[in-house]
């Protein structure tokens, strides 16, 4: 009896019941048919203790990190930056586009913020370049979804919680993926430039500026320092070296990175010297984020709070963009969303005891091996299935319903659940731009002003793309895998 | 329906009011953890001394910041549905499935309302935070140590504003049935952006 609170939950959200009653009303209905009145308790009970949890708050502390962040003025850096490294291609501003999607998905882990942060930029810019507002708007919406796949990344932290993983596995395996998708939509705009003329930009937009001292030094130590101790981690030394030896080979490289950075000044103009210096700020963020995990200084929730002090230090002491009174808007928009999400996960943590009393994961397994014991072929079909519900339903609540009833069964399988965990997540993500309800293409239109018909029509060949690298990270676990084997995140 | 709007002014006043205090303390509430997080890194690596209590404090600020901000984004429609087929219907059934679903969530959070007291008054409730304490005497000697009851009560709160908000939903739903849309005081909306 218990099973059939799978289609009841299936109805309700079909009719527009808000998904996390849904989670609530159907197990909580079917319980009360059966007889099983005390485990009503038991779902309210998993809701709180669902929500009552030292991994999550990363979710709130993200969220407010890159609404400081945007707020600050650091898109436009970004976008700058982009240009003047590939502005000058054949469809310039569209990879531009793409370039800064990938760079704020490592501050902000969304794809609704870039939306509209880029694309209220890029678009009418695009425009004025002589590319169609289509055009504009669907590269624009295409490129976001690289924001949740490419760490810091809110569907990663509640697939992480939901499932149990390692939150820090999960957003260094969705590097290379991320990259991937970025990359992919570069051909496809290099392949249309050709076909539909799409012009190169200039490359530096910006003359003449120059920065604060602040800043001026803050980008020289941070650009020196992240070289200096990237050579100095890929320096042959053994473990047992001491610490003198450990220190002189730091002050090695360090000194070695600033002659490096001094040559360089010979060979780009001063223009392209202070894009770049402007961006560093900013791009500090992913590398602190990620550097503190990786190096095992923080927790991944550390982490999101370290990113929250950081983005203050840049927003009120280095770039000055923020005041005081930004702050309580801020901190209430990034408070209201988490609501959101943090009761939807703990709903999911009430859904998740349901679904395993109900057995339904055994029998969902039991049906999925009727249709073939080949997991090549369930890999894609589990693809499609995704897919389908992308089209339809945003990615967090849907990795909040499903994460619980497919995740077991795959990695049964034989499907590593990082690799699972990845695959869901980019598929899902890649659902926030498909019609009929992919909420990228609603932000995107209202930022573009152009009809929502049109820009799911001219993002087509964007979703193709977008298909086939889902597919390549389904049948080529190493793309998602590696990084996490290398850094000892995943087996 | 003058009836009808006699008694949605207040609930809507009064959830209007509860709601931006609820606001204000969400605001304090994510500053604070993000404070509480911040000082534990700092203690840990900085001083080699792990504190007991960050940890804690920060989950009970995100317990209450999620009780009382939640209701906000339901009042402005920022729970998250597919609202695909109750668009596609003519405006009368669509705003009957409106009213209907809404009882639905009306259902289910009664129940909650009822499962959240007992366990907030019951023996669950009863026990203390690990590492929570306040100060009863200003010379700091005498301490208070928070009952779990306290952090639990975040989303038997968060529910019962979500109840009133319901209802407020629910009478201007048979409002707008009613042909009164052009009547009721306008919600103020923000952008959701969802975990994506």
């Amino acid at each position: 009896m218990l099973i059939w609170f799978l289609p009841a939950f299936l109805f309700f959200l079909l009719i527009g019941l808000p998904v996390f009653f849904g989670l609530l009303a159907a197990p909580g209905l079917l319980l009360w048919l059966n007889g099983q009145e005390k485990d009503i308790t038991l779902l309210y009970r998993n809701v709180y203790n669902g929500m009552d949890s030292f991994p999550l708050m990363a979710i709130p502390f993200f969220m407010l990190a890159g609404e400081m962040m945007n707020r600050g003025g650091i898109t436009v850096r970004l976008v700058e930056f982009s240009q003047a490294l590939m502005g000058h291609l054949r469809g310039g501003l569209a990879q531009v586009n793409i370039l800064s999607s990938i760079l704020f998905a490592g501050l902000s882990g969304s794809a609704v913020a870039d939306t509209s942060a880029l694309g209220s930029m890029l678009i009418p810019a695009m425009e004025k370049e002589g590319y169609s507002r289509k055009f504009a708007a669907a590269i624009t919406a295409a490129s976001s979804v690289i924001g949740p796949i490419i760490p810091p990344s809110g569907i990663m932290i509640i697939y992480a919680y939901v499932m149990g993983e390692s939150v820090a596995a999960l957003f260094l395996a969705g590097i290379v993926p991320g990259i991937l998708v970025g990359v992919g939509l570069m051909v496809m705009v290099r392949l249309m430039a050709d076909r539909y003329e799409l012009p190169p930009a200039q490359r530096v937009v910006l003359t003449g500026t120059q920065l604060g001292k602040t800043e001026w030094w803050v980008s020289f130590l941070l650009v020196r320092l992240n070289v200096g101790l990237l050579l100095w981690a890929f320096m042959p030394v053994g473990a047992e070296a001491s610490a003198a030896v450990q220190w002189g080979l730091l002050i090695g490289a360090l000194v070695i990175a600033h002659f490096l950075f001094i040559g360089l000044r010979r060979v780009v103009s001063h223009d392209f010297r202070m894009v770049c210096k402007r961006a560093m700020v900013p791009l500090q963020t992913p590398i602190l984020i990620l550097g503190g995990i990786l190096a095992g200084v923080f927790t991944p929730t550390e982490a999101a709070a370290v990113a929250v002090a950081y983005a203050v230090f840049v927003g009120f002491f280095i770039l000055r963009s923020l005041s005081l009174r930004d702050m309580p808007q801020i901190l209430a928009n990034a408070g209201i969303t988490s609501a959101v999400v943090l009761l939807l996960v703990g709903a999911a943590m009430a859904f998740k005891t349901v679904v395993s009393l109900s057995h339904a994961p055994e029998t969902l397994a039991g049906f999925i091996l009727n249709l073939s014991e080949n997991p090549l072929i369930l890999l894609f079909l589990i693809n499609l299935l995704l897919f389908i519900v992308g089209m339809f339903l945003d990615a967090g609540p849907a990795i909040i319903i499903l994460g619980p009833i497919l995740g077991p069964i795959f990695t049964d399988l034989g499907v590593d659940p990082i690799h699972f965990a990845i695959i869901m997540s980019v598929n899902l993500t890649v659902g926030l731009a498909t019609p009929p309800m992919g909420l990228v293409l609603f932000v995107a239109a209202a930022v573009s002003k152009e009809r929502v018909e049109t820009i799911a029509k001219a993002i087509l060949p964007f979703l193709a793309v977008e298909i086939l690298v889902i597919f390549l990270i389904t049948y080529v676990p190493a793309i998602s895998m590696t990084i996490p084997r290398l850094t000892g995140f995943a087996q | 329906m003058g009836g009808l709007l006699s008694v949605l002014a207040p609930i809507g006043f009064v959830n209007e009011f509860a709601l931006r205090i609820g606001r204000a303390i969400g605001v304090v509430a994510i500053a604070v953890m993000v404070l509480a997080i911040l000082i534990q890194v700092f203690f840990r690596y900085v001083l080699n001394n792990a504190l007991p209590w960050p940890d804690e404090a920060a989950r009970f600020c995100m317990l209450w910041m999620t009780g009382l901000m939640a209701p906000t984004a339901f009042r402005r429609g920022g729970f998250v549905a597919i609202d695909m087929f109750g668009r596609s219907l003519p405006s009368i059934p669509g705003q009957i499935l409106s009213l209907f679903l809404l009882v639905i969530s009306l259902l289910v959070l009664v129940v909650a309302i009822g499962i959240g007291w007992g366990e907030v008054t019951g023996f669950g409730g009863k026990f203390t935070t690990a590492s929570l304490y306040l100060p009863t005497s200003l010379s700091f000697d005498d301490w208070f140590r928070i009952p779990r009851s306290w952090m639990m009560a975040s989303l038997l709160v968060g529910v019962i504003l979500l109840t009133s908000v319901n209802i407020e939903l629910i009478l201007r739903g048979i409002v707008t049935l009613m042909g009164g849309s052009d009547r009721l005081r306008p919600i103020d909306d923000v952008e959701m952006l969802g975990s994506e």
